[in-house]
C-alpha cells in the first residue's frame, strides 16, 4: 500500500536540539500550562472529513500538542504515568456524542424536505439495491443441488415433516431455512440428493432468494458500521463496496445455506457493538440500553446459526473487558454505578445470548416432535415421546434371553455397539463401540453364564436383578462382550472391551455383573427387585477385573469409523454418569409389550445432551489422513486466496460456481493487517520519541477502530489453525469481513482523511480503489453467477496456478 | 487490550491534569537508579557493596560440595544403557568414530559428550542399542560419560546461587532458591536427569548460565560502552548459543533475554530521560545486536561446522540427507554406486519413502472393482518390496540418439518410455480412476504395437530430476526424480495402503495429480544390466573406481540439516508410554521410567522432589495474584507497594518470571511427544522467581542500590534488606529439612538402589498418577 512518506515515514529522530519551527503536520512549542480550550474538544468523531482526524495544525493546538523534552521540569516524568489518576475522565471528554444527538429536528413538510433530511441514507439505499440485483441476480440458473444444499436443504426439510434430526450446528439457521420452504410452499417431502437436479414441485428459487435477503443485508450493515466507526464518506463508500463486490460472499449468498445468515449475524453484531460504542457518552440511557441489548441479541443469535458466532462473541468480550477496565480507573465513578455497568453487561451480553439460544432449542424440540434419522443421538426418554416411536410397546421387565440395546446414559452417550472388525491394536478382537444410529449391531442378548445351565427358550422364565452375574452376547456375530488387562486404544488407562468367542468357546473374563443405580420411576433400587427398559439406570462391572463398563465420548481413529471407544474403567466412581446404562428397545417374544407412558424428560437435560452430542460430532470431522478431500484446505490458504472451491460439478453441460474471493480484496485485506501492525509499531516509537501525530483523541480512535478490525479477524482466524477438524474455504468468510474494515480504516486514515493531501489526490485514490474492486469484481462475476458451457473458454480467471478452476 | 503506554505517557505529559497526588513512592519508572545529568554529586557516588562475604562463600561452597556429592553418588549404578542413553551415548560414540549421524538436537551438548568420552579414552565401538544393555560386559568407561552431565548439573547450583546474590536478594534468599534447586534440582528431578548420558544437564546449565551473565549485564549498564559492559553483553551472548546448540529450547532463552533487551532499549528510547539522541539509542541497539544476535550466530553456526568436521564418514544418518549431501560423505554408499543412466539401459526403480520397487506382472485387473467402478483391464502395475526380474524397466528414448557417447545418458526434463522387461509391455497411464483412489489414474501397460499407435502418447513421461539444473544427468541412487506424465501432468505415486488379494497385497501405483508433493519422489536403485549386455556398468565412463567425496558449501549443509532438524523435531508426534501433556509438569503429575532391572527389581523413576516443585507452583500463583493485585489497586489510584520493593518485583521476579513462562507455556502449542524433563529450565525459572516471592514475603526493604553507577548516576541512599528475622529463617529451615527428607525417601527411584519391596513402591506412589514398577499387586477382586 502506498503511503504517504511525509506522514508514515519513520522519523525517529532525536527532537532535543531544538523545537520545530514549522513542520507541516507537526508543531511544537512549550508547554503553556493552560487548561485546553473548549473548542479543542470538540467532537471528534462523525464530523465532516475536513474537521475529523485532521492533524494539529496552528499554535492554537500547543497545549495538547505537547511539549519537547523539557530537561529543567524533572517532575513530568511522572506525568507521563498516569496509572492512578482519572484517565476516564479525560477520555470521557473527547468521546462526546458520535451519533449527535436524537434528532429533533421538525418532522419533514414536503417531500423535498425529507430527501434533504434523509439524504445520508441514500447511498446505502442505493447500495441495497444493487445488492439485490447481485444477490438475485439469476438466481435459479442451475436447477441442481448445488454443494451443501444437499445438507441444508435436508434439514430443512426436516422441519416440514417434523422429523428428529441430527446435525452438527445449532438449530436457528435451518429452522430460517424451513421456514424458507414453508413461505415458499414447500412440502418438505424431497432428498436433497447432492447433484440432482430440482422437481418441479420444489420451489428452490423462493427458498435461494430468502435466504439471499440476508446476504443483501450485509451491505447495508456494512456502510452503517462504517458510519459507526467513524470513517470518512468516501472509506464508507469502500467498506459498502467491498461488501458488496466479494465474489466469495456473493456465492456463498446465494444457495441454500446457512452461510449467508451467519455472515449477517456476524455483520448485525459488530454493528450493534460500534452502536453501542457511540452511546458511551450517555450510559445507561434508552439508546444506550437499546444497543447493549441489541448487541446481546445478535450474539444470541449468530450463535445459534453455527458456533463460529462464538468468535464473535469472543470480540465483543474484550471490548467490554477493556471498557470495564477503563471504567475500572474512573475514581470519580460511583461504585454503584460500576457495578451497574457490570450487571447491565452480564445481563445482556450474557443473559441475553443464552436466552435466544436456549429458545432456539426449544422452538427445535417443539417442532421436531416426530421420530426421525436422528434419534438416537438423544436419551432413551426423549426418544420415547417422539411421535411414531414404538418403545413403549416393548416388554418392560428383562429377562435372560431378551434381545436388548444398551444406551449410554452420559452427556452425548450412545447405543452399545459392535461389528466384524477388529481392533488393529490391543488384542486384534472384535471391536466395540458405542454407536449413534440405529442398525442391527447395536442388539444383545442376556445369557447365563457358562458354568450355568445353557439358556433355554422353553424353560421358565428369569429376570435379571441387580447383581446377577451374566454374559452379553452379541446378537448378530454371537461374540460375548469380553475385557481384559489390555489398554484401550484411546483411554489408554482403562481396559480394551471386545468382543470375543462364541455360543460355545468363551471364559470367565466374559462375565458381567449388572448393578442397578436406581430407576427414574421407582426410585432407590431397594424399592423394586426387577429391571425397567428404559427407566431403570444400569452399570456393568466386568466380574474378573473389577472394572466399569464406560463410555465417555473418546472418538476412535478411522479405523473405528469414528465411533466412540468403549473401555472398562479401573476406578469405580459410582456418580460417574458415563458408567450409566439403561435398556433402550427390548425384544422378547415370551413377554406382553408394556403400554405406559413414560416421564418427559426434562428440557436443559435433553438440551445439554444434544449439545455434547454436537460437540463430539464435530470433534470427530477431522481430516482423514487416508482420504483425500480435494474440497478441504488449510487456514494458510486462505488469506492470499491461495485455493478455491468447485461447488459443484464441472461437466462441460453444468452450470458452474467457484467459490471464490475478489482477489482485490482478498488480498488487500490481508496486506492491510500486516501494514496495519507495522503503523501501529511506527506510531510508538514516534511517541516515545515525543513526536505528535494526533490531535486529542484521534489515536485513541485510530486504535479503537484498529482494534476492533484486528481482533476481530484474530479471533476468527487463528482459532483454526490450532482446531483439528477439516477445514474450508468458507470458514474464511466472517474474517474477510474484519480485514475489510481494516483496509478501509488504513486508507482512509492515510489518504482519505489526511490533512496534509489535496482534495483532488483523495478524489484519485479513491477512484482507483472504487475501479480496481469494481473492475475484479465484473472480471470475476461469473463464478457467482454461474458460468455455462466449457471452462477452458473462459480465459483469465486463473489468476494464480493454485486454483483448479479450470479442468486439466 | 490494555491501552497503550505511549497515549498516556503523552496525555499525561502534555500536562493537562498537574501532577499533585502523585508521591514519589509511586513513581512507576522502571529505572531503580535515576540518572540524572544535574546530580551534583556524580563522581561521589556510592559503590554498591559487593554482596560477596565470608558467610556467603562458606554457603556456596557447602552447597556446591553437596550437590557434587548427591550427583557423583554411585554414577556407577546402574551400568547399564538408561532411557534415552540409547541415542545420545551412541551419538558420542560416532563423534569418536566420525561416523555421520543425524539427531533433531543441535550437536553442542553431544559435542561436549563426544569430548567427555575421549577425553576418558572410549573407542566408540559400543552400540548403544537398547535400554538394558550391559556396560561392565563391553568396557565402555561410562562412568565418565555420565560424569560430564553430572559434573555440569552440580554446577547449576552455585549458578543459581549467584543469580539470586547478583539480582541483590540477601543470603538467606538465594539459599531459598538454591535448596529448591539442589535438593529440587538434587531433588529428584534435576538429580536424575542429569546422572545419566542425556543432554539436558548441558542444557540447564547454559541456560541458567545465560541469565546469570544477562543480571551481571543489567547490573553494569550505567558503564555502557566500557570493556567489562562488552564483556558481560557477549558472555550473554556466548550462553545464550550454547543452550540453543544443546536443545532448540534454547531458543525459549533467547526469547527471555530478547524481551528483557527490548523493556531496556524502549527505555533508552524514551526521549523524556535525560533526552537520548538517537545515535545514542543506535549505538545501544547495534550493541545489542552484535552481542545478542550476530556472536552466538557465529557460535552457533561454529558448532556445525565442528560437528561436519568431526563426522566425515558415511553413517546412519545418511539417509536422512539430500544425495548431494551424501556425497560428501567418504565411503556413501550413493558416492560408490552411482552411475549415470544411459538410453536402453535396464533399471530398477524404487520409491523414496514406501521403498517399494515399480513392479508388473502379467495378471490384470479386475474388470470390476467393490465400490462398482470398472478398470482398464489392463495389467497390474503395482509397488513391491522385493527384487525380483518384475521389477526391471529399459529406459526407452523418444529422440534420435548418436551411436556412442555422451549423447546417450538419459537428462534432466527428457521424456522417456519404460518397457517392463519379463512381459515386454510398455508402462502408461491414462484417464481412468486407480483401484483405490477415485481422484488419481491407473497405471498399466500395453503392448509395442498400441504403444507405437494410438496409445503413444500416453505411453511418454518425463524425468524430472529433483533440484536439477537443465541438461543434468540422471544417475542411479542420488538422482531423485519425479516421473511426470506428459498428456495428463500427473506423476507416478505410490502410498502404503495394500490392494486386495488380486493384486498379492501388493502397493497401489497411480498417478497423482498434486504434482508437487514431496512423496512423487523416486530414485533409481540399480542399473542392472546395459544395452547389449556387455560392458560393465561401472566403468562405462572410465572413471576410477574410488571416489573422493565431493564438496559442498557449509551454509547449504547447516541450512539442510537445520531444516531437517526442525522437520523431524515436529514430526516426533508417535505415542510414548512417558510422554506428558505440559499441564501435569509443575504438579508433577507424572514421571519417566528411565530404567528397570526385572531380576533385581530396581529402578529409575524420573520425578520432582514434590515438595519443592509444588512450592515452586505455589511461589508462581502468589507472584500471579500479587502483581494482579497491584495493578488493580493503582488502577484505583492506589500504591500498596513501596517504589523500590514494587521495582524488584516487577522488573527482577517478572525476569524469572518470563523466563518461566516463555520455556513452560510454548510446550502447550507443540504437538510432538513431551516429557517431564522438557520442564526442567523452567522449573530453574520457577525456582528463582520462588526466591523472589519468598524475599516478598518476608522483607521490607531491599538491597540497594545493586548496580554499578556510572559517570552520570545520581547518588541514593542505600537501603539493606530487613529479611534476617525469625520467620524467614524458620520457613527457610522447614522447607530444608521437609525437602531432605522427601529427598531421602524418593531416593531410592532417583538412585536405582536399594531394591525397594513392593509395599515400599507403594508408599513411594504419592501420587496415584505415577506409573512405578514392582508395586505390590493389591489383593484380586472378589
Amino acid at each position: 500500500m502506498p503511503s504517504n512518506p511525509g506522514e508514515v515515514a519513520l522519523e525517529i529522530d532525536s527532537p532535543t536540539e531544538s523545537p520545530r519551527a514549522s513542520s507541516e503536520f507537526e508543531e511544537v512549542s512549550y508547554p503553556t500550562w493552560s487548561q485546553p480550550r473548549a473548542e479543542e474538544e470538540l467532537p471528534l468523531h462523525y464530523m465532516g472529513e475536513d474537521k475529523a482526524r485532521r492533524r494539529v495544525k496552528g499554535a492554537q493546538a500547543a497545549p495538547e500538542s505537547t511539549v519537547m523534552f523539557d530537561a529543567d521540569s524533572p517532575t513530568e516524568y511522572d506525568q507521563g504515568d498516569d496509572g492512578g489518576k482519572d484517565v476516564y475522565a479525560k477520555l470521557r471528554q473527547h468521546q462526546t456524542p458520535v451519533s449527535r444527538m436524537r434528532r429533533t429536528s421538525a418532522p419533514p413538510t414536503s417531500v423535498s424536505e425529507f430527501i434533504q433530511q434523509n439524504l445520508e441514507h441514500l447511498p446505502p439505499a442505493i447500495y441495497t439495491l444493487l445488492s439485490c440485483w447481485t444477490r438475485f441476480h439469476d438466481i435459479g440458473k442451475s436447477p441442481y443441488v448445488v454443494w451443501d444444499e444437499a445438507h441444508f436443504g435436508k434439514f430443512g426439510s426436516h422441519y416440514l415433516k417434523r422429523e428428529f434430526y441430527f446435525d452438527v450446528h445449532p438449530p436457528l439457521g435451518k429452522m430460517l431455512v424451513g421456514l424458507a420452504g414453508l413461505l415458499s410452499g414447500y412440502n418438505g417431502n424431497y432428498e436433497f440428493k447432492s447433484g440432482e437436479q430440482y422437481p418441479d414441485d420444489v420451489p428452490f428459487v423462493a427458498m435461494r432468494v430468502m435466504l439471499a435477503t440476508f446476504g443483501v443485508a450485509m451491505v447495508p450493515l456494512g456502510w452503517y458500521t462504517a458510519v459507526e466507526l467513524g470513517m470518512s464518506r468516501r472509506a464508507c463508500h469502500l467498506v459498502a463496496l467491498m461488501v458488496l463486490c466479494d465474489v466469495a460472499w456473493l456465492a456463498i449468498s446465494r444457495f441454500i445455506l446457512l452461510d449467508s445468515m451467519l455472515l449477517f449475524f456476524t455483520f448485525l453484531t459488530v454493528y450493534c457493538l460500534t452502536k453501542f460504542n457511540n452511546q458511551q457518552h450517555e450510559p445507561f440511557s434508552f439508546d444506550w440500553w437499546t444497543w447493549l441489548s441489541f448487541t446481546g441479541l445478535s450474539i444470541g443469535m449468530v450463535c445459534s446459526v453455527k458456533w463460529i458466532g462464538l468468535f464473535v462473541t469472543a470480540l465483543v468480550g474484550v471490548y467490554t473487558i477493556e471498557d470495564l477496565w477503563e471504567k475500572f480507573g474512573d475514581l470519580k465513578m460511583p461504585v454503584r454505578t460500576y457495578i451497574r455497568h457490570w450487571v447491565a453487561r452480564a445481563g445482556c451480553l450474557i443473559g441475553l445470548p443464552i436466552i435466544v439460544y436456549l429458545i432456539s432449542f426449544k422452538l427445535h424440540f417443539l417442532i421436531l416432535n416426530h421420530s426421525g434419522p436422528g434419534d438416537a443421538q438423544m436419551s432413551s426418554l426423549f426418544q420415547a415421546h417422539l411421535v411414531g416411536n414404538d418403545f413403549s410397546r416393548s416388554p418392560l421387565e428383562a429377562a435372560y434371553g431378551s434381545r436388548v440395546t444398551l444406551k449410554n446414559m452420559g452427556w452425548g452417550g450412545g447405543l452399545l455397539h459392535s461389528h466384524v472388525q477388529t481392533y488393529p491394536v490391543g488384542s486384534s478382537q472384535q471391536q466395540v463401540t458405542c454407536y449413534h444410529y440405529k442398525d442391527e449391531n447395536n442388539d444383545w442378548v442376556f445369557l447365563p453364564r457358562w458354568e450355568e445351565p445353557e439358556y433355554n427358550p422353553n424353560g421358565e422364565l428369569q429376570f435379571v436383578k441387580h447383581g446377577d452375574v451374566l454374559r452379553l452376547s452379541h446378537f448378530s456375530t454371537g461374540r460375548n462382550m469380553h475385557s481384559h488387562a489390555i489398554p484401550a486404544p484411546v483411554t489408554k488407562t482403562a481396559y480394551e472391551v471386545s468382543g470375543y468367542g462364541n455360543q460355545t468357546i468363551g471364559d470367565s473374563h466374559d462375565y458381567w455383573m449388572v448393578e442397578v443405580v436406581d430407576d427414574i420411576r421407582r426410585g432407590h433400587r431397594n424399592n423394586f427387585e426387577t429391571i425397567h427398559t428404559l427407566t431403570t439406570r444400569l452399570r456393568f462391572k466386568h466380574w474378573k477385573l473389577g472394572c466399569y463398563l464406560r463410555a465417555a465420548n473418546a472418538v476412535l481413529p478411522q479405523w473405528g469409523f469414528k465411533q466412540i471407544e468403549v473401555s472398562c474403567e479401573k476406578e469405580d466412581n459410582p456418580r460417574d454418569e458415563h458408567t450409566y446404562w439403561n435398556i433402550e428397545s427390548h425384544i422378547n417374544d415370551r413377554l406382553p409389550p408394556a403400554e405406559i407412558t413414560h416421564i418427559r424428560s426434562p428440557f436443559f437435560r435433553d438440551f445439554w445432551h444434544l449439545n455434547v452430542a454436537m460437540m463430539t460430532s464435530n470433534n470427530a470431522l477431522i481430516p482423514d489422513p487416508d482420504k483425500e478431500d480435494i474440497l478441504a484446505s488449510k487456514p494458510f490458504d486462505w488469506p492470499w486466496l491461495h485455493l478455491g472451491l468447485r461447488m459443484c460439478g464441472w461437466g462441460d453441460n453444468q452450470t458452474k460456481y467457484y467459490l471464490l474471493g475478489t482477489p482485490v480484496i482478498w488480498w488487500s485485506g490481508t496486506a492491510s493487517l500486516g501494514i496495519s501492525l507495522v503503523v501501529f509499531v511506527v506510531y510508538l516509537l514516534r511517541m516515545q520519541r515525543k513526536y505528535v501525530d494526533f490531535a486529542p483523541g484521534e489515536w485513541d480512535h485510530f486504535l479503537y477502530v484498529g482494534k476492533i478490525a484486528l481482533f476481530g479477524w484474530c479471533f476468527h482466524y487463528l482459532p483454526f489453525l490450532i482446531m483439528g477438524r477439516v477445514t474450508y474455504v468458507h470458514h474464511y468468510l466472517p474474517a474477510l469481513y474484519f480485514s475489510v474494515l481494516m483496509v478501509a480504516h488504513l486508507i482512509d486514515h492515510f489518504f482519505l482523511s489526511a490533512r496534509s493531501l489535496s482534495e483532488r489526490t483523495k478524489w484519485a485514490v479513491f477512484a482507483f480503489c472504487v475501479i480496481s474492486i469494481v473492475g475484479t469484481f465484473w472480471w470475476f462475476r461469473g463464478v457467482a453467477f454461474g458460468i455455462d458451457g466449457p471452462i477452458n473458454d473462459h480465459k483469465g480467471l486463473g489468476w494464480r496456478k493454485s486454483w483448479n478452476i479450470y479442468s486439466l | 487490550m490494555e491501552r497503550p503506554t505511549g497515549s498516556r505517557r503523552r496525555r499525561g505529559y502534555g500536562g493537562i491534569d498537574a501532577p499533585s497526588n502523585v508521591s514519589t513512592s509511586a513513581r512507576s519508572s522502571d529505572s531503580e537508579d535515576l540518572p540524572t545529568e544535574h546530580s551534583q554529586r556524580a563522581g561521589a557516588t556510592i559503590i554498591p557493596p559487593s554482596p560477596w562475604n565470608l558467610h556467603n562463600y562458606a554457603i556456596v561452597t557447602v552447597m556446591t560440595i553437596i550437590a557434587f556429592g548427591l550427583r557423583f553418588y554411585k554414577l556407577n549404578h546402574p551400568d547399564q544403557v538408561a532411557f534415552d542413553e540409547v541415542h545420545f551415548g551412541k551419538f558420542a560414540s560416532y563423534y569418536i568414530t566420525g561416523e555421520y549421524y543425524f539427531d533433531v538436537h543441535p550437536p553442542f551438548a553431544k559435542l561436549l559428550l563426544g569430548l567427555a568420552g575421549w577425553f576418558v579414552g572410549y573407542d566408540g565401538s559400543f552400540e548403544f542399542e537398547t535400554i538394558g544393555d550391559s556396560y561392565t560386559a563391553a568396557h565402555v568407561p561410562y562412568v565418565g560419560l555420565r560424569a560430564l552431565p553430572a559434573f555440569l548439573g552440580s554446577l547449576t547450583v552455585p549458578l543459581v546461587y549467584m543469580i539470586m546474590l547478583e539480582s541483590g536478594y540477601p543470603t538467606l534468599v538465594a539459599a531459598f532458591s538454591t535448596v529448591l534447586i539442589l535438593l529440587g534440582e538434587l531433588d529428584n528431578g534435576h538429580i536424575g536427569q542429569t546422572r545419566l548420558i542425556l543432554l539436558d544437564a548441558q542444557l540447564i546449565f547454559f541456560v541458567t548460565l545465560s541469565l546469570y551473565t544477562y543480571v551481571k549485564f543489567r547490573k553494569v549498564r550505567y558503564l555502557e560502552f566500557t570493556p567489562v559492559w562488552w564483556g558481560w553483553l557477549c558472555a550473554t551472548g556466548v550462553a545464550l548459543a550454547c543452550s540453543l546448540g544443546c536443545k532448540m529450547v534454547g531458543l525459549f532463552t533467547f526469547f527471555t533475554i530478547g524481551t528483557a533487551v527490548l523493556v531496556d532499549l524502549w527505555e533508552v528510547l524514551d526521549v523524556r530521560k535525560e533526552g537520548h539522541t538517537m545515535d545514542y539509542f543506535y549505538k545501544h541497539f547495534i550493541a545489542r545486536t552484535v552481542g545478542l544476535i550476530i556472536l552466538p550466530a557465529i557460535v552457533y553456526l561454529s558448532f556445525f561446522w565442528v560437528h561436519f568436521a568431526l563426522l566425515p564418514k558415511s553413517g546412519t544418518g545418511d539417509a536422512f540427507m539430500s544425495p548431494a549431501f551424501q556425497e560428501t560423505l567418504r565411503n556413501n554408499e550413493l558416492l560408490m554406486n552411482s552411475q549415470e543412466i544411459r538410453y536402453y539401459d535396464t533399471i530398477t526403480i524404487k520409491h523414496k519413502e514406501t521403498k517399494v520397487f515399480l513392479h508388473s506382472h502379467p495378471e490384470q485387473y479386475p474388470l470390476r472393482y467393490d465400490d462398482g467402478r470398472v478398470s482398464s483391464q489392463g495389467q497390474q502395475v503395482t509397488g513391491y518390496n522385493h527384487d525380483d526380474v518384475n521389477n526391471h524397466w529399459i529406459v526407452v528414448p523418444t529422440k534420435a540418439l548418436p551411436e556412442t557417447g555422451r549423447g546417450r545418458i538419459v537428462r534432466h526434463e527428457d521424456i522417456i518410455q519404460l518397457t517392463h522387461v519379463a512381459t515386454d509391455t510398455k508402462l502408461l497411464t491414462h484417464d481412468v480412476a486407480s483401484p483405490l483412489m477415485p481422484t488419481n489414474t491407473e497405471f498399466t501397460t500395453v503392448s509395442h504395437d498400441e504403444a507405437r499407435g494410438e496409445r503413444y502418447n500416453d505411453t511418454l513421461f518425463q524425468v524430472q530430476i529433483d533440484d536439477a539444473d537443465p541438461g543434468q544427468a540422471w544417475k542411479s541412487k542420488s538422482g531423485h526424480f519425479k516421473l511426470i506424465h506428459m498428456p495428463t501432468r500427473v506423476a507416478l505415486w505410490t502410498h502404503p495402503k495394500p490392494l486386495p488379494e488380486w493384486a498379492f497385497k501388493q502397493q497401489e501405483i497411480n498417478g497423482n495429480k498434486k504434482v508437487h508433493e514431496k512423496s512423487n519422489i523416486w530414485y533409481v536403485n540399480e542399473v542392472v544390466a546395459v544395452e547389449g549386455g556387455g560392458e560393465d556398468v561401472r566403468n562405462r565412463t572410465g572413471q576410477v573406481a574410488t571416489k573422493e567425496p565431493s564438496k559442498m558449501n557449509f551454509f547449504k549443509k547447516f541450512a539442510e540439516l537445520q531444516f531437517l532438524m526442525l522437520q523431524h523435531n515436529a514430526g516426533l508426534t508417535a505415542h510414548h508410554p512417558y510422554a506428558s501433556s505440559p499441564l501435569n509438569w509443575p504438579f508433577l503429575l507424572s514421571g519417566i521410567s528411565f530404567w528397570t532391572d526385572n531380576e533385581k527389581e530396581e529402578q529409575v523413576y524420573l520425578i520432582g522432589n514434590i515438595v519443592g516443585w509444588w512450592t515452586c507452583v505455589m511461589a508462581l500463583s502468589i507472584y500471579t495474584g500479587v502483581i494482579a493485585a497491584d495493578l488493580l489497586a493503582r488502577r484505583r489510584g492506589t500504591y500498596p507497594i513501596p517504589y523500590t520493593v514494587r521495582n524488584r518485583l516487577w522488573n527482577n521476579a517478572g525476569f524469572f518470571f518470563i523466563a518461566w513462562a516463555f520455556h513452560y507455556f510454548p510446550f502447550y502449542l507443540m504437538n510432538r511427544q513431551l516429557f517431564l524433563h522438557h520442564y526442567l529450565p523452567a522449573h530453574v525459572a520457577s525456582a528463582l522467581a520462588a526466591g523472589a516471592v519468598y524475599d516478598f514475603i518476608f522483607s521490607e526493604l531491599n538491597n540497594f542500590p545493586i548496580s554499578y553507577p556510572g559517570p552520570k548516576t545520581r547518588a541514593r541512599r542505600p537501603t539493606r534488606s530487613d529479611i534476617f528475622k525469625v520467620p524467614a529463617a524458620i520457613t527457610l529451615t522447614i522447607l530444608t529439612v521437609l525437602m531432605f527428607a522427601m529427598f531421602l525417601f524418593i531416593a531410592p527411584l532417583t538412585y536405582g538402589t536399594p531394591t525397594l519391596t513392593g509395599e515400599a513402591v507403594n508408599r513411594r506412589r504419592l501420587l496415584s498418577s505415577w506409573t512405578l514398577h514392582f508395586a505390590a499387586k493389591k489383593t484380586t477382586m472378589d
